[in-house]
């Protein structure tokens, strides 16, 4: 038996000091807010100053791909890679959903700024893409 | 939005930096190093890249559509 069994067998699971493991559900339920909002989920592992910069900085990105008036990816016929640009911008949540289908925004190609616009809102998506992983590993406990 | 490519790119480095020192560093003192090594290697690097690319020629404009 070694040193990492406890007297009944069972293995020993030590989650990484200070780090809350959250239930699965519970787990998920936070990546659902992160997903939304982003830094929510942060914020309700505990991490309330990480969270509210990391909101601050995903929608810095939105704001001035917006002010840029670059292209919030949507998915189009015959061309496949449209989809991974869409999946990825979906990923700054609600201000994706609240630009396409409540501000009816759409981006000007004309525009002078409209190619670093549209890097602008594709980071901001991936930004939060990034911080879910992160929500999780916190609220699984991986990570401190 | 007026459009000046550096400072735009300035500007993406600077939120970049800042989310990445964020997520992956703990220690303040270690945001900040992690912060001024993407933060120098995106702007630096992109500056020294267009140096390098400087000798050659563009080629003819893409015809307006």
């Amino acid at each position: 038996m070694s040193d990492e069994e406890r007297p009944d067998g069972a293995a020993q699971e030590e989650p990484a000091p200070d780090a809350p493991a959250l239930s699965f559900s519970r787990a998920l339920g936070t990546l659902a807010a992160g997903f939304l909002v982003p830094g929510l989920g942060h914020m309700l592992l505990g991490r309330i100053g990480r969270g509210v910069a990391f909101l601050l900085l995903v929608l810095a990105a939105v704001a001035t791909g917006v002010s840029l008036e670059g292209n919030l990816y949507r998915v189009l016929p015959g061309q496949p890679l449209t989809l991974l640009a869409t999946l990825g911008s979906m990923g700054m949540g609600l201000p994706y959903f609240v630009l396409r289908w409540a501000a009816g925004y759409q981006g000007d190609v004309t525009a002078a700024g409209y190619e670093y616009g549209t890097a602008f809102l594709l980071t901001g998506g991936l930004m939060n893409l990034l911080l879910l992983l992160d929500v999780w590993d916190i609220s699984r406990g991986r990570k401190g | 939005m007026p459009v000046d490519h550096f400072l735009l790119m300035v500007l993406y480095a600077f939120l970049v930096s800042v989310f990445f020192a964020l997520l992956w560093r703990r220690d303040r003192k270690a945001q900040a190093k992690l912060f001024l090594q993407i933060f120098l290697g995106m702007t630096l690097g992109a500056l020294a890249l267009a140096w390098l690319m400087f000798p050659f020629p563009g080629g003819p404009p893409a015809p307006i559509p």
